[in-house]
């Protein structure tokens, strides 16, 4: 039975009372006022010290006794079906223990793409694997590729897949199969939605439109995917570096790829950054199992960085169409898209969020997958967000100019959300937005400023326990079984536990990263924090009455008055008893309190289901080199209730930089002729590095958001949305021209330049049309 | 052919003295195992991290007398008679080396993959130079790839250690605030 109570939810100045259902045994929310000793304040992570000092153990640090490696094997072909493989040389080979073919594990004759596995070898050396590798004898059936969304969509491109896949299948709105409404149904649905919407915007004032295109973005963690795995008298014991502890055991138990484990154990309490691509044990996660098991010993398979760069998971690129109708008053009217990108040899997941965020009207929108040969896409921090993003916010600015309005006050107009509202302003004050620069390509290095929005959605959601146990000589710990990538889950579910009991942080320890203790999320969606903490609290709550009940049984108190603050038994409303924590645990009878308790399965009504952020950039452009510096990003973040603004801050500062790398530099390279990556690699694939680092301002917003016993929301994601949006907003105010595709390299940065200046001598050129 | 020249390197093993962390180990590997590959496989220092194997990453970085230097490219053989300092030599006793501090507390360290090498870097940096100003500092950290912290911290804690080892007790790093709450160490107004 829920239960009923009073809350305050809101921020700033905005607060308001709401009586909301709370699931019956859940504790209230913390209230603006609450005297708080941990939560809120800075805290070093739980993990620092042994991060700092090289005890930090990941998966690739792993060394079960006997262990030896493994390795893969890759196809080098742009695209091609295997047609045998032969595995005599190679087993008869020293130090080799285990050859497996990629075509038999996976019962997948096909190698789409150069970087798909073929074989894995495992041998007690590297070099004895790698030797093995090399012997391997494959032959091909090689066919014509296409690497590009642009050679794909041509007229008799090449087919990418097999059997009776196209290249290019639309993917949203998704085509119905034998339910109600048949495809030329949807067909008609959409050319009568088409027709509406294009006399919608015919209709506005004004009609602004471009063409955007955004680059594949490989995640690039410093630690590469993997795993070493060892089979222990039948049972699987794995230690990945793997973002979902839980799904890679679920995967590697199912009869995907054929593991099977009846029993499976994984291991990950450090994992070297994720960023999305880690959800699955991937083939490589398979193979490392297989490779463990034939081979009667340890097997360490960590990819190396060629693999990881080509196999191992990117953001899809996007092609994107807008025009948009907006009426002088500034409230867009309506908005049509058409979208392409690829997620390598399939489909599905390319799709760009270019309608999200602001209120565009009517919208007429359509997505396609593009199929080509390439590595395939993996959700990556803020799946289809960035790309969408970068082209609605030119879109935006576009329009603001058109009308002749601020570009903030005109976001404004078609924007309600609450939070957002206050942040356009804390964005323009400390941008100094207002401020004088010489823009337009006014001299030979301009600067402009840039402003963009984001918004996510990560309450959180049920499908985590915590197990809180405190024991008779008064020690504490937390259980939960998923994994910290470097978000902070671990030391913020510890600052939960230490606040519910009245402790400090070294008091309580936290476990983590394995699927033997109860059951967590994956660090994905930006839910991570708000699915495992409510859960921790919850069950340090009960653990605490348990405790109460307990001291007042053996005091004769009421326990009801009781609760546990600055490590002692206090009366509520009255004070210290005097009776230390550890003096309370003493008069147990048992040994420890156990609660294990999951977290409720519903987020309850709040202030916002979303959370919202903006940001605006500032950066200065060098006209004579082409070359972009960001010299400062302002991040305002809405995360619902900040916890720990450490870990917070760390996150938002994350996705920013990521955000500018997106903006500025990274971009997978595919050569078009032979069919491969060429930059799987540091060198030619540039990621943001120090000397590139734009300074960062960010600003936490303190939400009381009511919609969890914690009320935080995630950060993970929401911070890299609106950065590259924000910088080639900026970038266009500086030269005065639009840009029209990332990244914006100094090169695109000149074509820009000289277009500009050629249109300028062409005053008959239409306004408003893609230079 | 190939196969077999590859082989027998592997067997041709050879005992090396090697000075890690200010203790000699006599140190037996293949020939052709990269410094990297030693520290972690024969000595079980696995504080240094593999990242790219290419010297692209910094990741790997330990000191070879003081200087920095990319393990994955430096042959263990040719580090006899050198002094190697890898983050496991970093504490000064029982206590953390103040850029070990600095990281912990200020959160410099996020998946904490990076760090090994960039605390190395920084080390070598600090050693050389015991006030450099941002610019020298942004320089030193060139080589060395963060995926996830955006560099701030990083750059904040090497400030905070400098300023520490110079015996300045005063200098305090930015740090985090919630928009709106008073900065720590600042009186709440009275209106």
């Amino acid at each position: 039975m829920p239960k009923e109570i009073q809350i305050k939810v809101g921020f700033g100045d905005q607060f308001r009372d709401l009586t909301v259902r709370i699931q019956d045994d859940d504790v209230k929310p913390w209230q603006p006022g609450d005297r708080l000793n941990l939560i809120g304040q800075s805290t070093p992570r739980v993990d620092a010290v042994a991060k700092v000092t090289g005890t930090a153990n990941y998966s690739y640090d792993q060394k079960p006794k006997g262990m030896i490696y493994g390795k893969i094997l890759r196809s080098p072909h742009g695209n091609a079906d295997i047609v045998s493989i032969d595995i005599d040389k190679a087993k008869k080979l020293p130090g080799v223990r285990a050859i497996l073919t990629a075509p038999e594990i996976f019962e997948d004759e096909s190698a789409r793409y150069a970087g798909a596995e073929v074989a894995a070898v495992a041998a007690d050396t590297e070099m004895q694997a790698e030797a093995a590798l090399r012997a391997i004898e494959v032959e091909y059936d090689i066919k014509p590729h296409c690497v590009t969304v642009e050679d794909a969509r041509k007229e008799g491109a090449p087919q990418v897949g097999r059997g009776e896949q196209v290249n290019v299948a639309r993917i949203s709105p998704r085509q119905r199969r034998g339910r109600r409404g048949s495809n030329s149904d949807m067909d008609e649905r959409l050319a009568r939605q088409e027709a509406a919407v294009g006399k919608v915007i015919q209709d506005s004032d004004v009609v602004v439109e471009g063409e955007f295109s955004t680059q594949v973005q490989t995640h690039a963690p410093l630690e590469t995917h993997g795993s070493v795995c060892s089979w222990e008298d039948g049972r699987l014991i794995c230690w990945a570096s793997s973002q979902a502890t839980f799904g890679f055991r679920n995967e590697l138990t199912s009869n995907w790829g054929g593991v099977r484990a009846k029993s499976c154990q994984i291991l990950s309490e450090y994992v070297g950054g994720g960023f999305g691509s880690k959800f699955s044990a991937g083939r490589e996660g398979v193979l490392g199992a297989l490779l463990a098991k034939e081979a009667g010993v340890p097997v360490h398979l960590m990819l190396d960085r060629s693999g990881e760069q080509l196999s191992a998971g990117n953001r899809p690129d996007s092609l994107q169409q807008m025009k948009m109708g907006v009426n002088k008053d500034g409230v867009i009217q309506g908005t049509r898209i058409r979208s392409w990108g690829t997620p390598g040899t399939g489909t599905g997941g390319a799709g760009a969020h270019n309608d999200g965020i602001y209120n565009i009207g009517e919208v007429d929108k359509i997505e396609y997958g593009v199929r080509t040969n390439t590595g395939g896409a993996k959700a990556h921090r803020a799946p289809g967000w960035p790309q969408g993003a970068f082209a609605l916010e030119q879109m935006m600015d576009m329009a603001a100019d058109e009308i002749g309005m601020d570009r903030v006050e005109f976001r404004k107009k078609n924007d309600e959300h609450p939070i957002r509202k206050v942040e356009y302003d804390i964005a323009k004050d400390r941008i100094k937005w207002n401020r004088s620069l010489t823009r337009n390509g006014g001299a030979e290095i301009c600067q402009g400023l840039g402003i963009a929005s984001n918004l996510w959605f990560s309450a959180g959601g049920g499908g985590a326990s915590a197990l809180v146990r405190i024991t008779k000589d008064g020690q504490v710990e937390v259980r939960n079984g998923a994994q910290d990538i470097g978000t902070g889950t671990r030391t913020v579910m510890g600052m939960v536990v230490a606040e519910e009991l009245g402790l400090e942080m070294n008091q309580v320890a936290t476990r983590i990263g394995n699927t033997d203790d109860p059951q967590g999320p994956a660090s994905g969606g930006s839910t991570t924090i708000g699915t495992v903490t409510p859960a921790a609290r919850l069950a340090a709550f009960h653990a605490k009455k348990e405790l109460m009940e307990i001291v007042a049984d053996r005091k004769g108190w009421d326990a009801s008055e009781l609760d546990l603050k600055d490590q002692e038994v206090w009366r509520i409303g009255e004070g210290s008893t005097g009776m230390t924590f550890e003096s309370a645990c003493a008069l147990m009878d048992d040994d420890a309190i156990e609660v294990l308790k999951g977290r409720p399965r519903r987020n309850y009504e709040g202030f916002s289901d979303t959370n919202a952020g903006v940001q605006a950039a500032h950066v200065e452009v060098n006209q004579a080199t082409g070359a972009v510096k960001v010299l400062k990003v302002v991040a305002v973040a809405d995360a619902g209730k900040i916890l720990n603004p450490l870990t917070s801050e760390s996150q938002v500062r994350g996705g920013v930089i990521q955000g500018v790398s997106f903006a500025l530099f990274e971009r997978r390279i595919m050569d078009r002729q032979k069919g491969r990556m060429l930059n799987d690699d540091f060198e030619n694939y540039k990621m943001l590095g120090s000397m590139d680092c734009p300074e960062i301002d960010v600003v936490l917003l303190d939400v009381y958001n009511g919609k969890s016993n914690t009320q935080v929301m995630g950060l993970g994601e929401p911070p890299i949305v609106a950065t590259a949006a924000a910088v080639a907003n900026a970038v266009s105010d500086a030269l005065g021209v639009r840009m029209y595709d990332l990244p914006i390299t100094p090169k695109k940065v000149l074509e820009a330049i000289a277009k500009r200046d050629a249109a300028k001598e062409v005053p008959a050129q239409k306004k408003g049309e893609r230079l | 052919m190939e196969q077999q020249d590859h082989s027998a390197m592997e067997h041709q093993q050879v005992f090396k003295k090697l000075s890690v962390n200010g203790e000699p180990h006599s140190v037996g590997f293949s020939v052709h195992h990269s410094l990297l590959e030693v520290l972690r496989e024969q000595m079980q220092l696995t504080g240094t991290k593999h990242g790219c194997e290419l010297g692209e990453c910094g990741t790997c970085t330990v000191l070879i007398d003081g200087q920095p230097v990319l393990s994955c490219l430096e042959l263990a053989v040719e580090c006899e008679g050198r002094e190697i300092t890898t983050v496991e030599g970093m504490m000064i006793g029982n206590d953390l080396h103040p850029l070990q501090e600095a990281f912990a507390d200020l959160g410099a360290a996020q998946c904490g993959y990076c760090t090994p090498g960039i605390l190395m870097t920084a080390k070598a940096l600090l050693e050389e130079n015991p006030a450099p100003t941002r610019d020298e500092v942004v320089s030193a950290l060139a080589g060395n790839l963060c995926r996830c912290t955006g560099y701030h911290k990083i750059l904040e804690g090497i400030d905070w250690a400098a300023a520490k080892m110079r015996g300045d007790e005063d200098f305090r790093p930015p740090r985090e605030a919630i928009y709106g709450d008073p900065l720590p160490g600042e009186e709440p107004s009275d209106a």
